[in-house]
């Protein structure tokens, strides 16, 4: 990287360090802030003007530096032809701006601020030109749609500006986003993001499966910006904004950079049948669409916005055509309309400023007040129509040229006629900026009256419009070059096709298609007031209604997605939870390839079927009589009761017995809670969404009964053969299951307890919190009314259970012992026990039984933990992880040998622990009873015979 | 179980016993008087542990078996949620505080929440997967109902819990059928038995399964429901961070069980994710467009940022893992500050979340303003701020794994997204004269706001080299 690449460096940084300053030399007036946005901006001007020589002399100057390469970002810059002609035309015509808006803005504008974003702007507008990274561009590219965001914004209390902002955000910044795929895709098939790299690989892209997506995307990002159709309406909307914006933004720069992205990828895009029909189509019908709407337009502003919307349109279509030449013509109507248009521009600005008002129905007879105004308007308006000796002619006649030799889904005829039509509009329009403003009567009636302004305000339009009648009058040497390098930057080098910048061509097609143009266009201005009455009453479609109907369109859209997934129901979350469960199961089993099976059916004995139909029937029943709660409850013990039965089946004693304890342990809790709950649940849902839930219920449970029906019927590596093997050398004990709970898996066991112990506390607590709440008032005030047995504890029960209870706690203690073996363990020996204990509070009462039980619920969870805890903790000291179990066999005489193991003492933690949490819950549960007016009985029995036997003795 | 296993979740068990302290502490020894102090000293420890993890970590260490992974990839994740859990909740103090929400639990379950997280990114086995998630959530139904006397948060604690039990249900059924058709629990047994083409029918419903309860935790389309529900319901701090830390963990656990267990099959896999990113990308955006209430449209838009990560991890490649890393790191970033905002929009003391209270907050706030400005053109993508990376790292990720047609989908919805964001910048810049927000920011909260939009603008000079540290992690993930 030579000097000339470092100096490409400075040129793309200069406008962004240079923001810095306006902004803060906002108290040093206005003219301050004007030379400080002036001075970067001159000096990027100088070293462009300093590299220039060179790139003329067909050199591209290119610097790079490393940004994030792993994603293939670098900020890499180049300057060669095109971006010469467009880095010169955007820091000379930002000079201008610069100038004008000093004296345009009033005293009150904040300044600084206005000349930080239109250097930002500007700065952004140069990396797009100087980017040899696409997505570098891209950066600068939406750098230029916040910025000009910004710029619009400035004068914010212009209620009109509003929705022009929001519309010109929105189009152009979804334009871009869609690009950033594109480029993506171009880069990829490219494989490199580096422009250069990319532009010599023009066959390879052009040939590639991804080249249409890729094009569509690039060119949406490119029509949005440039205002294409359909994308049109943005430009209009977004002339709110000051004229010094417009005139920079909607003129010269911004909406240029579309076209010069088009010209970029020029050499690697343009050349197919799909470029050719998209590009030049859509430039075609926005050329003449915009005329024609340039025509109708009051506003002197909207007027140049539909113009310059043509314009684009125009250039939009010749680098369309695909033909080298006609891409030439492009790049040369480019600087010719950057010269008239932002002449106009200023023109209007100058306008709008004198004479307070921009319409042209109160405008007329300007020549007389505004002298030199007109004349600088009427040269810019001249080489707008495409009137010799000005520039604009020029290129409009090239332009015709090749619009009449390009043949359009095999018409010959149809181009021609239509780029005359847009011609011949466009001389209208021009011809209407000036004598709809300028000639005619003066009038007495201005908002204001006007005169020229100071010199610093027209100095701008007057350098501008020189330019456009130097160029007209002396093409091949004041602009030849010039469209020499930069059209060959674009047709991407080779030999440049034949063509000749002059006024005078010979009796050409071009020339009759001219003399038509102008001849009609006067015409079509002379009808311009019937004309306009039809265009009135005329239906058209507005972009600017459909672009508000779609945008209404998708809240509707979008409310019906919203409102239709998430109406606040959980019943219709969870269905459509379920429902995309099972389908991705269904799509899991599709491809899942699922073999034959390779067992045999077993055969079911009657006596299992029976037991496993009742468990389905009960489950169903369950869930269509939830609403009843006791006979739910009901059912849930038939479908534990049989669970246990199935695990009896299938050779697993032990999970049946815990099974068993758990199921009439819980269904007894349950029993006690649900007593102090409404007794039914009311209907809420209607019998079509109760259909929709019992279809999605059977499907997925069909579905899983289905799966572990398939998997059942095939072998598989099974994960028992490692307990079985190992259970008794590894942890002592044969049952395997228990060796599982408390060595295999001891950990698990560890943390369940304490859970189990946490939920005892939890409900507890709980229990306390309600019973000091609103809770506890609605139990007091409920009334339970049904008839109480009169002998809630009968002397049977109390005697049958005192029994029992010895016997209980032997089989607990029996249970608790053999576990390590044989079926059993500290788990189901809790429960047994506890189930006793329940008995003794169900038989004799609570208060009763309560004050005869002396060890705390609480304590026993505690140590519980403690112990089991400890246990683990031992390993440690034989220098083993935690909870590794060891046994050894003792003998102790009179008894036979008998093993221990560390496992037990765990056990016994697990023991106490269940048993203390499951007389918690019980104990909390049994409190809402006293809350709720339950009267506490002092004797176990409600009929005691022994005071019978008494009073009888008395009385004997 | 020795000191070697104890070292790879030091800063776990840290955490974990500062929480159980802090809350002994705090129920004995003044209750909610004690929260702000609570608050302060545990986005302290939670700082000063990422920068701990940051420093000290290197290279891989497993603990317990292979139960817990220490790696690059843990790391990073642990690091971006700690910073983001402390940084909510340095911000939601004076916000709770003023609403009289602020219980000395707040900070703790948030510190139990992260603890659950951090164990989520660094599981080597199924079961410390479910036990760092269930600790995760557990902690996240509370704080979702932390406004107990409001029927709305606890309308929202309840949908959030009920349907999390189910996606954990679902969870656990494809566990227990990863655990049988592989024989074990271990990621890295795992992914011994799950070799490409030859993945049994029973691991390929284990994994079904487990994706479902994993797209549940990172809310992609259609297990999204609870979403906008609880991100509305919620008090706005907890809103706040539901959409930062948790969102890392469940990426970066959902990456962790896709490559350290399911690694080899990774075609098996993809496809399901990219679907699920291309719905959550979709809907995240559409949805948004009818959204008038800043929540819920954060909570649509958290959805359609889900989708774009998942476009990374459905590329199945390292770059796709690292592209991941950094989406939710910049991610992060930007919804802090966001949210920042957010708990500061108030009309006369009472919180606001009409978007349209935000109408020409340029001319009464233009600092404030400009740094939502950056912030939500960030979140819409759009060059050259930090959130057009995230997307495009995404993106090129997707294209470079030959899933083109995913890029341009995730294109086309980050147009259609961008919609949204750009109409509450039109609002605050363009809108019309009308009852406004007139709060006060809290100094903290304004911080973060500045300093997220800070990030956004400054970051684009070099992405603060998180690049190069994601490349590492993403390299010790997929082998």
């Amino acid at each position: 990287m030579g000097d000339g690449g470092n100096f490409l460096i400075v040129i793309a940084l200069l406008p962004f360090i240079g923001a810095l300053l306006p902004g803060l030399m906002i108290r040093a007036g206005r003219t301050a802030c004007a030379i400080f946005t002036a001075l970067p901006t001159a000096l990027a001007l100088t070293l462009v003007l300093i590299l220039a020589p060179a790139v003329m002399r067909g050199e591209v100057i290119q610097a790079e530096l490393e940004w994030l390469p792993q994603l293939g970002l670098s900020a890499s810059f180049f300057l060669d032809g095109l971006g010469l002609l467009f880095a010169g035309m955007i820091l000379g015509v930002g000079l201008l701006i610069t100038l004008y808006a000093r004296f345009y803005l009033s005293g009150e504008d904040p300044m600084g601020q206005f000349y930080t974003f239109l250097l930002l702007f500007q700065g952004a507008m140069l990396g797009i030109v100087l980017s040899d990274n696409i997505l570098l561009l891209l950066i600068f590219w939406e750098l230029t749609s916040l910025s000009s965001f910004l710029l619009i914004g400035y004068w914010k209390h212009l209620p009109e500006g509003r929705q022009g902002a929001r519309i010109a955000l929105a189009v152009t910044g979804g334009g871009g986003l869609a690009m950033i795929g594109g480029l993506l895709i171009l880069g990829n098939i490219a494989g490199s993001y580096n422009l250069t790299d990319i532009l010599r690989q023009g066959d390879a892209i052009r040939a590639s499966e991804w080249y249409h997506l890729a094009l569509v995307l690039i060119l949406l990002g490119a029509f949005t910006k440039s205002a294409q159709f359909p994308f049109h309406f943005w430009l209009p909307h977004a002339m709110a904004a000051p004229t010094p914006v417009s005139a920079y933004l909607h003129s010269a720069t911004m909406v240029k950079a579309g076209v010069f992205l088009m010209a970029r990828m020029w050499p690697v895009l343009a050349g197919t049948e799909a470029w050719f029909y998209i590009v030049s189509t859509t430039g075609l019908i926005t050329m003449i669409l915009g005329a024609a709407i340039a025509l109708f337009k009051d506003d002197l502003k909207a007027l140049l916005a539909y113009s310059t919307v043509s314009h684009l349109g125009l250039l939009t279509m010749l680098l369309g055509f695909g033909t080298k030449l006609a891409a030439i013509v492009a790049v040369f109507h480019i600087i010719n309309h950057l010269t008239f248009k932002a002449a106009l521009f200023m023109t209007a600005g100058i306008i709008d400023h004198e004479a307070h008002t921009r319409d042209i129905k109160r405008l007329g007879g300007l020549r007389h007040l505004m002298p030199v105004t007109f004349v600088i308007g009427t040269i810019g308006a001249l080489s707008m129509a495409g009137i010799p000796l000005f520039n604009g002619f020029l290129t409009k006649e090239m332009m015709l040229e090749e619009a009449a030799h390009t043949v359009w889904a095999g018409s010959h005829l149809a181009l021609p006629v239509l780029a005359t039509l847009g011609a011949l509009l466009s001389v209208a329009y021009s011809f209407r900026f000036i004598s709809h403003v300028f000639l005619g009567p003066v009038r007495d009636d201005y908002p204001h009256k006007p005169h020229d302004p100071p010199f610093g305000m027209w100095a701008a339009p007057a350098l501008l419009v020189v330019l456009v009648i130097v160029i007209g009058i002396l093409p091949a040497a004041i602009a030849g070059p010039l469209v020499a390098v930069a059209g060959g930057a674009v047709i991407g080098g080779g030999e440049l096709p034949y063509y000749s910048l002059k006024i005078w061509h010979g009796i050409t097609p071009a020339l009759f298609m001219s003399v038509i143009a102008v001849a009609g266009g006067a015409i079509v201005l002379w009808l311009h007031r019937p004309l306009d009455r039809v265009w009135i009453t005329a239906p058209r479609p507005e972009a600017k209604v459909i672009f508000d109907r779609l945008i209404a369109g998708s809240v509707t859209i979008s409310r019906a997605i919203t409102e239709g997934t998430h109406n606040g129901a959980i019943s219709r979350y969870l269905a459509i939870f379920v429902v995309t469960s099972v389908l991705l199961g269904a799509l899991a089993f599709a491809g899942g390839g699922l073999g034959a099976p390779t067992r045999e059916l077993l055969p079911v004995p009657p006596i299992f079927a029976v037991g496993w139909i009742m468990l389905i029937v009960a489950t169903l029943l369950v869930a269509t009589l939830h609403r009843q709660r006791f006979q739910a409850l009901v059912l849930i013990g038939i479908i534990g009761l049989m669970v246990s039965a199935g695990f009896v089946y299938l050779s697993a004693p032990d999970l049946a017995l815990t099974q068993i304890s758990v199921e009439t342990v819980t269904i007894m809790l349950l029993l006690l809670a649900l007593h102090f709950l409404p007794k039914t649940t009311p209907v809420e849902s209607p019998v079509s969404l109760r259909l929709r839930d019992a279809v999605i219920a059977m499907t997925a449970g069909g579905g899983v009964a289905g799966l572990a029906y398939a998997f059942l019927l095939r072998d598989v590596g099974t994960i028992s053969d490692y307990h079985l093997a190992n259970s008794y050398e590894g942890g002592g004990g044969t049952n395997v299951v228990n060796v599982i709970l408390v060595d295999f898996r001891g950990y698990d066991t560890y943390g369940e307890i304490i859970v189990l112990g946490i939920a005892g506390l939890i409900i507890f607590a709980l229990m306390e919190a309600l019973l000091d709440g609103p809770a506890a008032r609605r139990l007091r005030n409920t009334d339970y009314s049904q008839n109480r047995s009169r002998d809630r504890h009968p002397l049977m029960m109390v005697v049958a259970t005192r029994v029992m209870m010895p016997i209980a706690v032997v089989v607990g203690i029996y249970i608790f012992l053999r576990g390590h073996n044989q079926p059993g363990g500290g788990f189901v020996s809790g429960l047994v026990i506890a189930v006793a204990l329940l008995m003794q509070y169900m038989a004799s009462g609570f208060a009763w039984t309560q004050t005869r039980q002396r060890i705390e619920y609480h304590t026993m969870i505690g140590w519980g933990v403690i112990i089991a805890g400890l246990t683990g903790a031992g390993a440690w000291l034989a220098g083993k992880p935690f909870l590794t179990s060891s046994f050894t066999y003792v003998h102790l005489p009179p008894i036979e040998e008998f093993e221990l193991a560390t496992a037990m003492l765990f056990d016994l933690g697990v023991f106490l622990t269940v048993l203390g949490a499951v007389m918690l819950m019980l104990y909390s549960l049994s409190r809402i009873a006293r809350y709720a007016g339950e009267t506490v009985n002092v004797e176990p029995m409600d009929y005691d015979p022994a005071d019978t036997i008494q009073v009888t003795k008395e009385e004997g | 179980m020795t000191e070697a296993d104890f070292n790879t979740v030091l800063p776990e068990v840290v955490l974990a016993v500062f929480s159980m302290a802090a809350l002994l502490y705090g129920a004995y020894g003044g209750k909610d008087k004690t929260a702000p102090i609570l608050v302060w000293i545990t986005s302290a420890i939670m700082v000063a542990i990422a920068l701990w993890i940051g420093v000290n970590g290197a290279g891989v260490q497993t603990g317990f078996g292979g139960m817990i992974v220490n790696d690059a990839f843990s790391r990073f994740a642990k690091v971006t949620i700690l910073l983001s859990g402390a940084a909510v909740l340095l911000m939601s103090e004076s916000y709770l505080a003023k609403r009289d929400l602020l219980r000395f639990e707040y900070p703790l379950l948030v510190a139990l929440a992260t603890v659950g997280m951090m164990i989520m990114v660094s599981a080597g086995d199924l079961m410390a997967l479910y036990m760092g998630l269930e600790l995760q959530s557990l902690a996240l139904y509370v704080v979702a109902a932390l406004r107990r006397d409001s029927v709305k948060s606890t309308e929202a604690g309840l949908k959030y819990f009920v349907l999390g039990a189910l996606s954990s249900g679902m969870l656990l059924y494809g566990a227990s059928l990863v655990y049988g058709y592989s024989g074990t629990t271990l990621f890295s047994g795992i992914i011994q038995t799950a070799n490409a083409g030859e993945i049994s029918l029973g691991l390929l419903f284990g994994l079904v399964f487990l994706i479902t309860g994993l797209a549940f935790k990172v809310s992609a389309v259609p297990f999204h429901m609870w979403t906008p529900d609880v991100y509305e319901g919620s008090p706005t701090p907890v809103t706040a961070f539901f959409a930062t830390a948790p969102k890392v963990a469940a990426m970066g656990l959902f990456a962790r069980l896709l490559f350290d267990a399911f690694g080899g099959v990774t075609g098996d896999w993809g496809q399901v994710i990219a679907l699920l990113s291309v719905a959550s990308m979709f809907l995240g955006a559409f949805a948004a467009i009818g959204q008038r209430n800043i929540k819920r449209l954060m909570a649509y838009s958290s959805i359609a940022h889900m989708g774009f990560a998942l476009m990374g991890l459905a590329a199945g490649t390292a770059g796709g893992v690292q592209a991941m890393l950094i989406y939710m790191a910049i991610y992060v970033t930007m919804n802090i500050g966001t949210f920042a905002f957010i708990l500061s929009m108030e009309r006369d003391g009472a919180p606001v979340t009409d978007i349209e209270s935000l109408n020409q907050l340029s001319k009464h706030e233009p600092l404030k303003a400009l740094a939502m400005l950056v912030l939500l053109f960030s979140l819409a993508g759009v060059p050259p701020l930090v959130g057009f990376f995230g997307k495009f790292y995404v993106l090129k990720a997707a294209v470079d794994a030959n899933m083109a047609w995913l890029a341009v989908a995730g294109v086309v919805a980050s147009v259609i997204g961008a919609f949204y964001y750009l109409r509450i910048v039109f609002y605050m810049y363009f809108g019309e004269e009308g009852n406004g927000i007139d709060g006060q920011m809290a100094p903290i909260a304004w911080a973060m706001l500045m300093v997220s939009a800070a990030i956004m603008v400054v970051g684009v000079i070099n992405l603060f080299g998180i690049e190069a540290l994601a490349a590492t992690a993403a390299d010790a993930l997929v082998k």
